[in-house]
């Protein structure tokens, strides 16, 4: 959805202390500030100061101390995968990007990416654009029609204008990858993890569909494919750009991993619960493409269990009985574990586990009815 | 870009018909959620016409945003609890017979999250409890809406009998609303029947 | 979870613009203000939005406009109140702790607005158990906001306006022309809420689709806080001022 998309070099990009001076700008602008306003009391973010500094850390590692210091960055509490960076200079992480993100090298590369729509003005092109759109739709609709066939190609013109109009252009994606990369790998990360994030995510919406036997929305759907479509060509084109870099840069996977790991469980809770099999499966054996941590299985156990079919329950009994034998299990393996075993029918161990579980969280908020289900069944 | 989105997305929302509401006569037994169950309730209540789901039924006091209780009458194998709000991107969970209380709760957390698109919700308690003279359980739940950002307080009470789950919750505003109605609500659970013989869950 | 309540904060205002309709004034009828000691009304930070519509319904923000309205409104709402013999505090942005609580109210009160709005304004909505009466409330609670701004009352403000622009009107022409169909030149909605503080009630609340005056000028400020604060609660002892309705724009 490209077609009559702006030319991004028609537009000066943004330098320090910009303040709109169109008309237009300055009304998305103060529309903006007043979001922003409301998000500073907002329930949804997370406030956590070791995480916020975590990313903003990030972040200004890669575009620089004196780029960073004027941008608010806000991560909120959504499972979704989605970043946002408006034209005052706030930017929206979800946590459902944490989830995802392997090391801090695919987080600076999605931060320097959002960066540069901003530093290039690419949403108040597309507000113009918008707004020229919408209004052209309305004046299509008047055109009286006859027939069906006519009508059918007049709201299919229509649902196109439609779709692109949150779109950011194949030229603005394209400017935003050919600044984003070498600043990555100025900053010392491995400019290869630019194409792996996002072909990882790609692959993501092709699990979630194949699960639900629909049709990938891997090129339409919401959030952040819907302004950000990581085409094959798009995938390509990151492939050169990080091949032209110098070799070298870090991943840095441990710091990620340290930051997020308070958390994890609550990151992987939200993403469980959005009732995704496949793309939650996906997420998972992403994550453990480097060994499966007592956490993952876990997790796995979890999302098999929280499905339920027959077979699911005896795949996820597999799943807690690994985490629970390693040393670092988390105690709610042994709740998922007993559980199941109780909806087996395997009584005695699931009334050993529910134990096991109980004596690690004698405070429990479920603890009196995981008692009286220990009990009943016998 | 957000606001605009709200923008275009209610242009359409204006065109939806009010809902409309009837009366609830107190002291009278009455069947509610289409189905068996009956509930006396001790004051007036306002019932949504509209059903939330097909084995649903929802009553107010002062409005739906600041008290609810949803009725949810015999939820068979592979239903929902309510209508599905994005079937293909979005569907909800659906109920199983042998699940146990646990899963219960699991699912009504999951369809909140899915249709309330909030991952703001969290469960604050599960413990065992007696509905319609079966064994059953009752959970305490918070959770807030994103763009309304009002915190919610939430309670259910249910069983599962005869293969089919039956459940009355309640919810309100956490600031003054919740606490203020919340016995008005247990009441109705106390009241609430179920015909046939008991059917022991376990 | 009623479905319905996930849009219906959305769609209060949008759903009174849609309709070209009447101011409607909801009170406590029997609220009057002490007539022996001076009343201090809080007022929170209005919602003030002005832009214009073209013909695509793409509300476009305008920042001047914005912010001329949001000033000439509030020197408005404090002449009109200084001459009713009322003091108004304007509740400076909060800091911390007082920030939350003043933002978990708001949206508390944006969600009882919400339902007055539906089940008292909408027709075929209303709720028979409240059919004669108005008893919405913020709860005793609310005192907090009174000590947090010092004062014993609290009013909320909110205003929406798109003017229409050149395009859109021409459109609007063509519209009523050849389908015969209405399209609104523009948003103009307000509406206002007076809540006492001792109690947490929602005292007095008017809600007008079709406001009048040009918010972006004095004289259409004025226009907007007279219609707005029309039937405004009294004082104990003073009389209401004749019966005739307030002129429509």
């Amino acid at each position: 959805m490209s077609a009559a998309a702006p030319v991004a070099a028609q537009i000066a990009p943004i330098t320090a202390g910009y303040t709109p001076v169109d008309k237009d700008e300055r009304g998305f602008w103060s529309e903006v500030e007043e979001l922003e306003r409301n998000i500073k009391t907002s329930a949804f973010v997370i406030r956590d100061p070791a995480l916020n500094g975590y990313v903003r850390g990030t972040f200004c590692r890669i575009v620089g101390a004196s780029e960073c210091a004027p941008i608010r960055i806000y991560i909120v509490r959504t499972a979704d995968f989605n970043a946002s960076m408006y034209p005052t200079g706030m930017m929206i992480i979800n946590s459902g990007l944490l989830l995802r993100m392997r090391d801090e090298a695919q987080l600076a590369a999605i931060l320097g990416h959002e960066f540069t729509h901003y530093t290039h003005r690419h949403q108040i092109q597309i507000f113009r654009d918008v707004k020229r759109k919408a209004n052209a739709a309305a004046w299509l609709s008047m055109i009286p029609v006859g027939g069906l066939a006519a009508a059918a190609a007049l709201s299919v013109a229509q649902l196109g204008m439609a779709a692109s109009i949150f779109t950011f252009s194949r030229g603005m994606e394209s400017e935003a990858d050919a600044v984003s990369v070498p600043l990555m790998a100025r900053a010392g990360y491995d400019p290869g993890q630019a194409w792996r994030v996002w072909e990882q995510l790609r692959a993501e919406q092709d699990a979630t569909a194949i699960a639900r036997n629909a049709k990938s929305r891997k090129d339409k759907n919401g959030g952040i494919f819907g302004s950000h479509p990581p085409t094959a060509e798009r995938l390509a084109t990151l492939k050169t750009l990080a091949a032209a870099q110098p070799a070298g840069g870090s991943d840095e996977r441990a710091a990620y991993v340290a930051a997020v790991r308070p958390w994890w469980p609550k990151l992987v809770d939200d993403q469980i619960k959005l009732n995704d099999f496949g793309g939650t499966e996906f997420v998972l054996g992403k994550l453990a493409e480097t060994g499966w941590t007592a956490d993952l299985l876990y997790a796995r156990g979890e999302l098999y269990r929280t499905r339920g079919r027959p077979d699911d329950l005896t795949q996820a009994a597999g799943f807690y009985r690994s985490a629970t034998a390693m040393p670092d299990t988390p105690a709610e393996a042994w709740r998922g574990l007993g559980l199941v075993e109780l909806r087996a029918g395997r009584v005695v161990e699931g009334q050993a586990a529910l134990a096991n579980y109980l004596k690690a969280r004698p405070d429990a908020t479920d603890r009196s009815m995981i008692e009286m289900m220990a009990e009943e069944v016998s | 870009m957000k606001k605009i989105m709200v923008f275009l997305a209610s242009a359409a929302l204006v065109a939806t018909p009010a809902l409309a509401y009837k009366l609830v006569t107190h002291g009278q037994r009455v069947a509610v959620a289409k189905s068996a169950m009956t509930i006396a309730p001790p004051i007036d209540w306002n019932r949504q016409q509209s059903r939330p789901g097909r084995n649903a039924e929802a009553w107010t006091l002062d409005g739906m945003p600041l008290n609810e209780v949803t009725f949810y009458g015999g939820i068979a194998a592979d239903q929902t609890l309510f209508k599905e709000v994005n079937k293909k991107e979005k569907p909800l969970p659906r109920f199983a017979a042998g699940m146990l209380p646990t899963d219960v709760v699991q699912m009504f957390e999951a369809s909140y999250r899915l249709a309330g698109g909030s991952a703001l919700f969290s469960v604050d308690g599960v413990e065992p409890a007696t509905f319609a003279s079966n064994r059953g359980f009752r959970f305490r739940y918070s959770f807030t809406l994103e763009g309304e950002e009002v915190k919610r307080l939430g309670e259910a009470t249910g069983a599962i009998v005869g293969g089919k789950l039956w459940m009355i919750t309640y919810e309100a505003p956490a600031i003054h609303y919740f606490d203020r109605n919340l016995a008005d609500y247990r009441a109705l659970v106390a009241s609430a029947q179920l015909p046939g013989p008991t059917v022991t869950v376990g | 979870m009623g479905r319905s309540r996930l849009f219906i904060a959305l769609a209060v205002l949008l759903t009174c613009a849609s309709l070209p309709g009447q101011a409607e004034i909801k009170a406590d009828t029997s609220f009057r203000f002490p007539a022996d000691k001076p009343v201090k009304i809080i007022v929170f930070r209005p919602d003030v939005k002005v832009g214009s519509m073209g013909v695509g319904t793409v509300e476009e923000p305008n920042a001047d406009w914005t912010a001329a309205a949001r000033t000439k409104l509030a020197a408005q709402i404090d002449a009109h109140q200084k001459g009713g013999g009322n003091e108004v505090i304007f509740l400076a942005d909060q800091e911390g702790e007082n920030a939350q609580v003043v933002a978990d109210y708001q949206a508390l009160f944006r969600t009882v607005a919400a339902a007055i709005t539906q089940h008292k304004m909408a027709p075929g909505a209303g709720l028979p158990t409240k059919k004669n009466k108005f008893d919405w409330t913020l709860g005793p609670g609310a005192t907090k906001l009174g000590e947090i701004g010092g004062g014993d009352y609290a009013l909320f403000v909110s205003t929406h306006d798109a003017y229409g622009t050149a395009g859109r009107k021409v459109m609007q022409l063509l519209f009523a022309g050849m389908f015969g169909g209405y399209m609104p030149a523009g948003i103009h909605a307000s509406y206002a809420a007076l809540v006492d503080l001792k109690t947490g009630n929602i005292v007095w609340f008017n809600v007008d689709p079709a406001s009048g005056g040009d918010v972006r000028t004095d004289e259409g400020a004025t226009k907007r806080v007279e219609q707005l604060f029309t039937q405004f609660p009294l004082r104990e002892g003073q009389a209401a001022p004749s019966a005739e309705p307030a002129p429509k724009k």
